[in-house]
């Protein structure tokens, strides 16, 4: 019997991922159904096709990472942080959230139209100021909602492989390894609650971007302040590596005044 | 006998001594043998031990050679260290020179800011007091303004009396002429009908009464003349009551200018308090003076980031050198304490061995004592008997000596061995010494270490805190608009609508700029004069536009009021779903109340009316009102127009000729009669039907055609008939405005005065309407 297999060079499983996410549905069909031949997508440069006689196997190599896929994977791990952050922090309730499995957790996504809307053109942006390489970190700002003091910074530093900007090359790197990096981290977001101040008044957040200073500034940004806290406390958490995207995750808070009396 | 017996006993004495001594001489050759054996063995051993003492010279060599080179290592290292500590100092000489220099520059940016904040103070003074000067101002404004608008309404309260003063005497005076004018009939009359027989029978009584007639007459005109000053006075009284509502208007705007003004004041005491928390704020900040500091600062302040951040990453180069060092440092400071430990071990090795031997050396001398005194008892026996044992005597002599020289050798080589562990030990003493010294040094750097990582994290610290170079990096924020509301979102959307605008303009004047080079820029504040220049005398201009404007729109409304008798309002208002609508109220002169009024709201080409309490009256509001179809025919209004012309007596109609016409016509029987006219007229297919209601007449329009029913059809073509109860379709007020719009469209197209046309049948008209007053 003859039977026809996706294989997929060039990019891990983990980026394909990210890559389908940003992909619409009808141009996924095609890798979703495994009986017909349909032409290669042009909107996947990266992704070649190619057909398997009598094996059912999908194989994937699985150790190549490029830029684009990286930039997706930082842009998605980004998004998935903000929910949890915006979840676990209390930005908005716990009923506008809904789980999804990620990252080999059960994350929390908002389903909030406007904060989804706000997020999708958020890491769609920053998906493209990774791949440029000008993007060097993306901050997460809680601010009370009366008096807009900023209450806490989530870091994110991004260091981009300068190599790979200029030549076009790409890295080595285990999926999984990604994988369990980013875990951790989430890990780590959600256990911050036990160490950091309670919000006892309404908060929003905002996100700000620290780009290089060539970058247009798009029609939706603007130019900002950094938003800092003085004499903040500071935590760092775990950081992850995709060989060509280093982030490393920090929270900085303003201290509690509990805290500081003691 | 006995000698040979006691020779025979000697004999066996000696035999027995003989084989005592050949047993003596058998144990002592054995002894010797052994002495022999034992002699090679020591000889074995003492070259076994020179062997050693050989390997470990050669040992002891090495280890102070390699010792020697550890020690030349350790000098140059601390040569090196020192170089580095010196640089160190010259670094910080120089970190305290650019520190002093810091603070000079900070105490001179700090007089500066005192001057400036002096400045600043004296400036806010001085706008305190304009400010206050201005309220005084604004507040006495407004007393004028409250004064004159209670002048202005007693005024018109002074004048309302006296129209109604006059307008009672005018009733008054009306009745008199009437009384007059019917008298004067009844005279004409009894003239007519007394014929001439009195005038001739009694021409001097007719003169007399002619005379009288006449004076009635004069005072008749008289009181005219007073009831046409009464007239004007009252519409005088008229225009005195809409100033006193443009009064009031305008005092509601003072009103309301005085509330925002409040607010105003309140927003400037706003900015004050967040200026003065601005400038508190920028006292806070060190050698910060005013606000175009700020970016200064915060430049210098990310160039001393940016320095540090250099200096951090040299220190953390310095510091992993340093680490190294250490690490290098420590590994020869552990290998120097195992070769100190090895050394130490083979030292008391060596003092274990030079024991041994020392005791071994006094074994063998001990014996070599025994076997000298053996000797010399042997020698002494063998004095006795002399031959065989004198060659061994010598043998063991010669050996003896060898022995004893080469005891004497080991002695001044164990002496050798000595001072060469002494000196080990001197040496060892010296590598202690420096290996302390090392120690110290490692501390040091160890301190170091921790200063340099602690100085480290502390920048690390301000790394996370989100400090960033200005120079390579800016921050961008995403717009977010999700805690605003709608209002705030639609605003921020305009504004973003007019940033984009204005960012395009921008360009579009740099690319200019780009393109006309430095002819703009050179030129620049002349032009910039020029244009301010041309913008006060546009300024002057469009003030002046406005006075003129507001002058003739004040007269046309005043003759628009007067010619149409209608006062019309317009006025811009918003719905509650936020559309902007213009509303026109129409109000008669006639009308006996305020209430009196019809409202429209004029949107895009289409007027509707609005309901109120007027128009929700019974009889009102059964008239449709075709809103766009308002105006009379034009024929209509011709007529209107063209009877002033014909009209007789002529001071009836010194006012505006269709205004008296109207006026005529709002007399019923009198429309009726004009509106008979119009019937008979063949010009005109469309006509007037009037009837009284209440008191105030109504006109309608009815259809010639089905005369029973009115308004049948939209058709144009009307006649007009005497019907016995005309239906009602247009109110006074709808007929007024229609009758206004059509002659303000014809005013448009005609020349003023108008000329119109008189036709035949006007005088007929006239002369009934005088023949029906009569």
């Amino acid at each position: 019997m003859f039977q026809a297999t996706w294989i997929l060079y060039g990019c891990s499983e983990l980026e394909l991922n990210s890559l389908l996410a940003f992909q619409p549905l009808e141009d996924l069909n095609p890798i979703a159904s495994s009986s017909h031949f349909p032409p290669p997508s042009p909107s996947l440069p990266k992704i070649f096709f190619n057909t398997y006689s009598s094996m059912a196997s999908r194989t994937v190599s699985k150790d190549v990472i490029t830029l684009k896929g990286s930039a997706a994977i930082v842009a998605e791990f980004f998004g998935y942080a903000a929910n949890s952050i915006l979840y676990n922090r209390g930005i908005y309730p716990e009923e506008s959230f809904t789980k999804v499995k990620k990252y080999g957790l059960s994350m929390l996504l908002t389903q909030d139209d406007d904060v989804k809307s706000f997020m999708a053109s958020i890491t769609s942006q920053l998906s493209e100021w990774l791949e440029a390489g000008k993007l060097q970190r993306a901050v997460l700002v809680i601010m009370s909602k009366s008096s807009s003091e900023v209450l806490e910074r989530w870091n994110f530093n991004i260091e981009t492989d300068s190599e790979v900007i200029e030549k076009g090359v790409s890295r080595e790197k285990c999926d999984k390894e990604i994988m369990r990096e980013i875990q951790a981290i989430m890990r780590q977001i959600a256990s911050s609650i036990t160490y950091l101040p309670c919000f006892d008044e309404p908060c929003v957040f905002d996100v700000l971007a620290y780009t290089d200073k060539d970058v247009a500034v798009p029609f939706s940004w603007t130019e900002s302040d950094a938003k800092l806290i003085s004499n903040p406390q500071m935590v760092k958490l775990h950081s992850f590596d995709t060989k060509i995207h280093k982030v490393d995750t920090m929270v900085s808070y303003k201290a509690d005044e509990w805290d500081e009396e003691e | 006998m006995v000698a040979l017996k006691t020779a025979e006993k000697l004999n066996l004495e000696y035999k027995s001594s003989l084989e005592a001594i050949s047993n003596r001489l058998t144990k002592c050759q054995q002894e010797h043998s052994k002495c022999a054996h034992h002699l090679c063995s020591v000889e074995q051993e003492l070259q076994a031990s020179k062997g050693r003492e050989h390997a470990l010279q050669e040992q002891l060599l090495k280890e102070t050679s390699e010792h020697q080179e550890r020690f030349y290592e350790q000098l140059k290292r601390c040569s090196e260290l020192e170089v580095q500590m010196q640089k160190e100092i010259e670094f910080r000489r120089q970190a305290e020179l650019t520190a002093d220099a810091a603070k000079e520059k900070a105490s001179a940016v700090e007089k500066e800011l005192l001057i400036i904040s002096e400045n600043s103070e004296r400036e806010k003074n001085r706008l305190q007091l304009s400010f206050s000067h201005s309220q005084d101002e604004s507040k006495l404004l407004f007393s004028r303004v409250n004064a004159e608008l209670d002048r202005k309404r007693i005024q018109a309260d002074n004048f309302a009396k006296e129209a109604e003063l006059l307008r009672k005497s005018l009733l008054d005076l009306k009745e008199q002429l009437n009384e007059c004018l019917h008298e004067k009939s009844q005279l004409e009359y009894k003239l007519l009908s007394c014929d001439s027989p009195l005038v001739k029978a009694n021409p001097s009584e007719n003169q007399t009464l002619v005379k009288h007639l006449r004076d009635e007459l004069r005072k008749a005109e008289t009181e005219l003349h007073e009831a046409r000053q009464l007239k004007s006075s009252h519409a005088n009284k008229e225009f005195l009551t809409e100033q006193l509502l443009e009064e009031k208007g305008r005092r509601e705007k003072v009103e309301m200018e005085l509330t925002r003004f409040q607010e105003v004041q309140l927003h400037a005491q706003r900015l004050e308090s967040e200026l003065t928390s601005w400038k508190s704020l920028l006292k806070q900040i060190p050698d910060v003076s005013c606000y175009d500091d700020i970016p200064k600062k915060i430049a210098y302040l990310q160039k001393e980031i940016v320095e540090n951040m250099l200096k951090v990453g040299e220190g953390n180069a310095r510091l992993k050198e340093l680490q190294v060092a250490l690490e290098m440092s420590n590994l020869s400071k552990e290998h120097t304490e195992k070769e100190c430990k090895l050394a130490k071990e083979k030292t008391e090795c060596t003092s274990m061995e030079v024991k041994r031997l020392e005791l071994m050396l006094l074994s063998v001398s001990g014996e070599c004592e025994k076997l000298k005194k053996d000797a010399v008892n042997w020698s002494k026996q063998k004095s006795g008997l002399p031959g065989s044992g004198q060659t061994n005597e010598t043998d063991l002599e010669t050996l003896l000596e060898q022995k004893e020289h080469a005891i004497r050798e080991l002695g001044r080589n164990l002496c050798q061995q000595r001072e060469s562990i002494n000196r080990q030990h001197d040496e060892i003493k010296v590598l202690n010494e420096n290996f302390r010294i090392e120690a110290k040094n490692v501390k040091s750097l160890e301190r170091e270490n921790e200063r340099l990582r602690s100085e480290n994290s502390l920048l690390e610290l301000k790394l996370g805190h989100g400090d960033y170079s200005v120079e390579n990096t800016k921050v961008l924020r995403m717009v977010n608009t999700l805690g605003i509301n709608n209002e705030a979102k639609h605003t921020i959307e305009t504004l973003q609508t007019e940033l984009q605008k204005a960012k395009s303009k921008l360009q579009a004047i740099e690319e200019l700029r780009e393109y006309s080079g430095e002819v703009i820029t050179t030129g620049i504040p002349e032009k910039l004069s020029q244009l301010k220049g041309q913008i006060a005398v546009l300024e002057k201009r469009e003030e002046r536009y406005k006075a003129v404007f507001a002058e003739k729109i004040s007269v046309f409304r005043r003759a628009c009021c007067s010619l149409f008798g209608y006062k019309i309002v317009m006025d811009d208002r918003q719905r509650p779903n936020g559309i902007p609508v213009t509303r026109f109220t129409l109000q008669s002169i006639y009308a006996q109340n305020d209430d009196e009024k019809l409202e429209f709201d004029y949107e895009s080409g289409i007027a509707t009316i609005l309901v109120n309490e007027y128009t929700s009256q019974q009889e009102i509001q059964h008239q449709p009102i075709p809103c766009n179809c308002w105006a009379p025919p034009l024929s209509v209004l011709r007529d209107l127009f063209s009877l002033p012309q014909v009209s007789s007596p002529p001071q009836l109609f010194s006012r505006p000729p269709w205004l008296s016409a109207v006026l005529l016509v709002s007399r019923p029987q009198l429309s009726r009669l004009l509106i008979a006219h119009l019937a008979a007229s063949a010009a005109h297919q469309d006509a007037v039907a009037a009837s009284p209601v209440r008191n105030s007449p109504r006109y309608s329009f009815f259809s010639a055609s089905s005369p029973g029913h009115h308004f049948s059809s939209p058709s144009r073509s009307y006649s007009a008939s005497l019907h016995p109860r005309p239906p009602v379709l247009f109110s006074r007020p709808m007929f007024f405005f229609s009758l206004a719009a059509a002659s303000a469209r014809l005013l448009l197209y005609c020349p003023w005065p108008p000329v119109f046309c008189p036709f035949s049948s006007s005088q007929q008209v006239v002369s009934s309407l005088s023949g029906h007053v009569s």
